[in-house]
């Protein structure tokens, strides 16, 4: 593989990483199947599901479109099939990302009540948030923290006739005419799931441009809700993301600590983990069982979003352990002995490796639940302190039954995180005016968002990572996010040390300002802080986000979260390159869409390209015109 | 051992392979009155609509005759066959002893009795000189009529009409494909090709051919005059005549050989004669649908027949379980076909199941006799046909089957266990 | 001689075996790219009520199609026992004859070109893709000794009753 590096102990080269691929070994040999063995036993996968054309919905089914069967039994093109199912799969994350935005809601209002262990971490943010809402300033912190918690309730809540206010204040004008026009303008985040629910039932929203816009009508209820919203509450509640400098892969694992891996997307339970953590007479305990302390580690977008707070609220954070497709591996290792499993993105196999270990499984969220995991410890507000102390003691106790079959690849990688507005604003002497002179002068040509997943179907990390060393190479800024973000900060890209594989004018600007040439810019729901520094930028140049010389890429998309971020991006009005090939093919009309069409509606589209190079000559074609009609 | 096959078309070509795969040691003498390696008489047609090169038309490699060790007499004349000395005369009266001889001469087109229907511009289709031929004459024309709207006939015409002529059809009998089709199928398919451009004029024989008057050729005007039976005339520079064809029986005339239209055989492809068997268009086999004894001049059938007189001509007793006489598969233009058995019932003896969607080109037609089935038409889709010909080949008893038999997806599926 | 055996109790019906095949006869040699290119499957997943069949061609001992063909294209290997009309020096024209001859219905007219479509048994690869690709392990190329292959035979004779 294009990113493979001369792997020392391994045979195989299955991943982009290293560590990856030598615990893949490792397991191997224990006799263990691990991620890349299913996928291999999977081969090959249903072409109709591929394409999108295989509808299951009534009982008729399932129906799938086929040269001899050119429609469903109820007469459903492949064009409705493939729009409706794209529909869904924008519905689920629409979803998960109000799930988490209600947890972050409903702990910032228990927070400003008292109730928590929390402090609210970002009083300035809040204040801002408040003076553009329209509250009245002179209020306390909590007072109005606690309105603003009811206000973004009302949001997730209200009907879908109401349109969404955060979207109304924080979206573009310009954006806001091109959603008009559309009549995409989402309402109530679950009103929009409960009538994007219905409508994809079978025979009620049977159109597939009516699908399609529906999508996007769910993809800025995510945009402007579990995104920017999301982050926003986070912000003021966690604290706002600042410079840190952190750790990431398998070898930061401390073979002689209590380990702790915080594993999922909502970090609340983690932080709370992080903090008991510190907890003196805990430490005792820890010791007493005969470690030498206790280690709390990210994966997933949990462990982005401690290591962008571990110079406040998550301070203590060990460093980032994986992300989506090397998660079973720190389990391997041999050395981790509880896994605190909150929203999202925890497999079921891994239950399968912990089986081989000493190691626990424990669900933090009442949604998460695992076939065989009997440890609940169910996230409440109000009881977060407790839980997280029971949690800690748990690790401490299973830490006694740790083996001695420890296998820690030596494999470490320095990590800068914690960007933002805020912070490069803060590093910057207080305005984004110096970065966008470097733009302006074509130092850096443009920037590029590199989020979303990690997918084995083009190599582990290895298409990400490849886009993103050849997006800086052509002196195009990387800003990463969730898994990307984690594929970065492993293979070093997010050291200020890889400015050398930056182009010259990118190199210089990293050189002067002591940044990496990607930055990391936290988890997938960070991609609304993505969202807000664009947002920032069109408007410091009064254009239109559509105008601006940057572009999106999600280059190893896996789950339905990714699909609603992708076409918010699109709606967005940004180039967004998607990989792999999404299960639209099945569609010319879909395809044509979301490909072509839809660009001289919202001025974004999905840039399809499995080639690294030859995606990022696109992307880098479509920077330069941009650049070009702006007079830069 | 020395064998000696007359004809190098399907049945011999077929025969002297089997033949060469059983008795690696004989000696295998093939004599054939064209001088070229065996090929396709089928592909004539795509010869002529230039979709083919000559060299395409052959259906077996260069080097078979070679690899195979039979020598080859081609572009000999057989002249007869000396029955009791066990030789065969050739026209330059050679002579070829055999001790096992087959008879494979195949077919000749029939010229109806119609005055003037001979000489320049008429031609039949049978072999690759008559396709030739017709290419040449047809260099400077512009008119064509075919004479038939059978098989070869239309075959003909939509090959000609590809190339740019102007061609009409004129059948005697009130539709196209009169042996195979029925009326319904013969409507779509002729619809087909009216669509494209070509004409049809059905229910008239021809009468007369006339060749242009001195006036006519003194302006040019090179084209012959086909009168029709009811006084329509049309004008023609080249005339195809396929009106059917006859056996070339001629060469064992004088034998004392039963023959009848062909050469009857038997089970085991033996003639009356010892020693000499037939096979091809040029034998009369029992049909295993109608149980009638006659030509079946298709080439699956004389493929078969060739490998059969193999067996048996080496020794190895193998019988003729029999094929279906009536059967082709067709597709002039878009719309494939295919007809097997017994198509035309009349009696009461005959249930008929059928499909027809005209405006769809589609029509399936299924013949069923004492729960067996015994003939079928399918047009516009014939994926299904090879598995109903098993039923009609097998006599299988179908009853359980009756009442799923028309569907689209009957298949091997409902059969296997 | 390997043959490829079907075991319908184990067929599922998922069609995986078509895909695969379209991708191993497609130019991208991949399962999305044959629907793109509009490859055609060789092998069919015929259905009886509930029923499932996967069925490719049988490669019989005595082909029927290749007697039935006129333009000598269809051949049978005498070495590998395959039959197929391509690559045999003489090329498919579409008569449709060996269609008409098949007892098993196992040939097809190619959807986009005139010429008849059928199972090759992979002849460019060890193992065909359908049986590489049958999750139910419905389809499997095994050596057929002596007994199975008379079974089989039987088992077509019951339904067709070929010459000879």
């Amino acid at each position: 593989m294009s990113n493979c590096q001369t792997c020392a102990g391994s045979d195989s080269c299955y991943s982009a990483h290293n560590s990856t691929n030598e615990m893949y070994d490792y397991t191997k040999k224990m006799g263990v199947e691990t991620i890349f063995d299913r996928w291999e036993a999977q081969q090959p996968q249903c072409g109709f599901g591929m394409q999108g054309i295989c509808c299951q919905l009534c009982s008729h089914g399932p129906c799938r479109i086929t040269a001899k069967a050119q429609v469903g039994i109820c007469g459903a093109t492949a064009d409705t099939i493939v729009a409706r199912n794209l529909l869904r799969l924008t519905i689920h994350g629409t979803a998960a990302y109000s799930h988490h935005l209600e947890e972050i809601i409903k702990t910032l209002k228990a927070t400003a009540q008292g109730k928590t262990p929390f402090k609210i971490g970002d009083e300035a943010k809040l204040k801002a948030v408040a003076r553009v809402i329209g509250l009245d300033e002179g209020k306390s912190v909590n007072e109005l923290a606690v309105e603003l918690a009811d206000i973004l309730l009302n949001e997730m809540r209200k009907g879908s006739e109401e349109p969404l206010a955060l979207l109304k204040l924080f979206a573009p004008p310009s954006r806001q005419e091109a959603w008009e026009k559309l009549g995409v303008i989402p309402g109530g985040v679950l009103s929009e799931v409960r009538d994007a629910l219905t409508k994809s039932m079978s025979n009620i929203d049977t159109d597939p441009v009516d699908l399609l816009l529906t999508s996007v009508r769910l993809s800025l209820a995510t945009g402007y809700m579990g995104l920017v919203g999301t982050i926003t509450a986070q912000d003021i509640l966690l604290g706002s993301p600042s410079l840190a400098e952190s750790k990431a892969d398998l070898g930061i694992i401390d073979p002689e600590t209590v380990n702790i891996v915080a594993h999922g997307h909502v970090p609340l339970v983690a932080t709370a983990v992080i903090q008991a953590a510190q907890d003196p007479e805990l430490q005792e305990m820890a010791k007493a069982a005969g470690a030498r302390g206790i280690n709390v580690y990210g994966s997933m977008c949990t462990g982005q979003e401690l290591m962008q707070r571990s110079g406040s609220s998550a301070k203590g954070y060990a460093g980032q352990l994986s992300n989506w497709l090397s998660q079973e591996y720190y389990i391997a290792t041999g050395a981790v002995d509880l896994v605190m499993m909150d929203m999202n993105c925890s497999i079921p196999a891994l239950k399968t490796m912990a089986d081989n270990f000493h190691t626990k499984l424990v669900s933090v969220d009442k949604i998460v639940r695992m076939q065989g995991v009997e440890d609940h410890v169910d996230y409440d507000p109000e009881k977060v302190e407790e839980q997280a102390k029971q949690l800690v003691k748990m690790a401490i106790e299973i830490y006694k039954n740790r083996g001695d079959k420890i296998n820690i690849p030596a494999y470490q990688a320095k990590a800068v995180a914690g960007f933002g507005v805020e912070s490069i604003a803060g590093a910057l002497g207080g305005s984004l005016a110096p970065l966008l002179d470097v733009v302006k002068q074509g130092a850096i040509k443009g920037i590029a968002a590199v989020v979303g997943c990690t997918n084995n179907r083009n190599g582990h990390d290895t298409k990400g990572l490849e886009i993103m060393k050849e997006l800086i190479k052509n002196n195009v800024l990387v800003v990463a996010a969730g898994c990307m973000s984690s594929a970065a900060e492993i293979h070093g890209l997010m050291d200020p040390k890889a400015k050398d594989l930056a182009g010259e004018g990118l190199q210089a600007v990293c050189k002067m300002l002591g940044i990496p040439p990607v930055l990391n810019f936290g988890s997938c729901v960070d991609i609304g802080r993505i969202g807000v520094v664009v947002t920032e930028i069109a408007n410091a140049l009064g254009v239109d986000p559509s105008q601006l010389p940057v572009v999106a890429s999600a280059p190893e998309y896996l789950e339905q979260k990714a699909v609603a971020d992708g076409i918010f991006a699109v709606a967005f009005g940004l180039l967004t390159h998607i990989g792999p090939v999404p299960p639209v093919t099945g569609s010319e009309l879909v395809t044509n869409i979301l490909t072509k069409d839809i660009e001289s509606l919202t001025g974004g589209r999905v840039l399809v390209n499995e080639n690294p190079k030859e995606a990022v000559a696109e992307m880098v074609a479509h920077i330069e015109a941009k650049r070009k009609a702006l007079g830069i | 051992m020395r064998y000696v096959l007359i004809g190098n078309s399907a049945a011999g070509v077929w025969a002297a392979q089997i033949l060469r795969s059983l008795d690696k040691e004989s000696e295998i003498i093939m004599i054939a009155q064209e001088a070229v390696p065996a090929y396709s008489r089928c592909l004539l047609p795509e010869y002529l609509a230039g979709l083919k090169k000559k060299e395409d038309l052959y259906i077996r490699s260069h080097d078979f005759y070679k690899n195979n060790n039979i020598q080859t007499l081609f572009g000999q004349r057989v002249d007869t066959v000396d029955a009791y000395k066990k030789e065969v005369i050739l026209q330059d009266n050679n002579r070829i002893a055999y001790d096992k001889l087959l008879i494979a001469t195949g077919a000749s087109s029939f010229f109806p009795p119609v005055p003037g229907l001979e000489g320049n511009g008429v031609f039949g289709l049978r072999n690759l000189e008559d396709a030739q031929n017709i290419l040449d004459a047809c260099r400077n024309a512009r008119r064509i009529v075919v004479v038939g709207g059978g098989f070869v006939g239309l075959e003909a015409a939509y090959a000609l009409y590809k190339r740019g002529h102007e061609v009409t059809v004129v059948e005697k009998l009130s539709q196209i494909l009169p042996q195979q089709f029925d009326e319904k199928a013969a409507q779509i398919l002729q619809a087909d090709m009216q669509a494209e451009g070509i004409r049809f004029i059905l229910g008239q024989g021809i009468k007369e051919v006339v060749s242009p008057g001195l006036w006519s050729r003194l302006f040019g005007d090179k084209g012959k005059g086909v009168i029709l039976e009811d006084g329509q005339r049309l004008k023609a520079e080249v005339i195809i005549v396929a009106a059917g064809i006859r056996a070339n029986t001629d060469l064992v005339k004088d034998t004392g050989m039963k023959i009848t239209r062909g050469i009857p055989v038997n089970d085991y492809m033996e003639t009356s004669i010892p020693d000499i068997y037939a096979a091809g268009d040029v034998a009369e086999t029992r049909d295993i649908v109608t149980g009638e004894v006659g030509l079946t001049p298709i080439w699956p059938n004389a493929a078969a027949q060739g490998q059969i007189a193999a067996y048996n001509m080496a020794g190895q007793k193998k019988a003729y379980g029999g094929l279906i006489g009536m059967q082709n598969a067709v597709e002039f233009r878009e719309v494939p076909a295919i007809a097997l058995g017994i198509t035309r019932p009349s009696g009461d003896a005959y249930q008929v199941l059928s499909d027809y969607v005209p405006q769809k080109n589609y029509y399936k037609k299924l013949v069923v006799q004492d729960n067996k089935l015994v003939g079928m038409i399918l047009v516009g889709d014939i994926n299904q046909a090879g598995f109903y010909g098993a039923f009609i080949k097998s006599k299988k008893d179908i009853s359980p089957y009756l009442q799923d038999i028309m569907r689209k997806d009957f298949s091997y599926a409902y059969a296997s266990n | 001689m390997r043959q490829i055996m079907i075991d319908v109790h184990r067929c599922n019906g998922c069609l995986t075996c078509t895909l695969a095949c379209a991708s191993a006869h497609s130019l991208s040699q991949s399962i999305v790219g044959a629907m793109q290119e509009k490859t055609p499957s060789r092998i069919q997943v015929l259905s009886a009520k509930g029923k499932v069949v996967p069925l490719m061609c049988r490669h019989c001992e005595e082909p029927a199609c290749v007697v039935a063909c006129m333009s000598g294209a269809m051949k049978k290997d005498s070495k590998t026992g395959v039959v197929t009309n391509e690559g045999t020096g003489q090329s498919c024209v579409g008569c449709w004859m060996c269609i008409m001859a098949c007892p098993y219905g196992a040939i097809k007219q190619h959807p986009t070109e005139k010429t008849a479509l059928k199972c090759d048994r992979c002849s460019h690869r060890e193992v065909p893709a359908c049986v590489e690709a049958c999750h139910e392990k419905a389809l499997s190329f095994v050596e057929v000794n002596e007994y199975a292959n008379k079974r089989e035979k039987k088992a077509a004779a019951s339904l067709v009753d070929e010459q000879g």
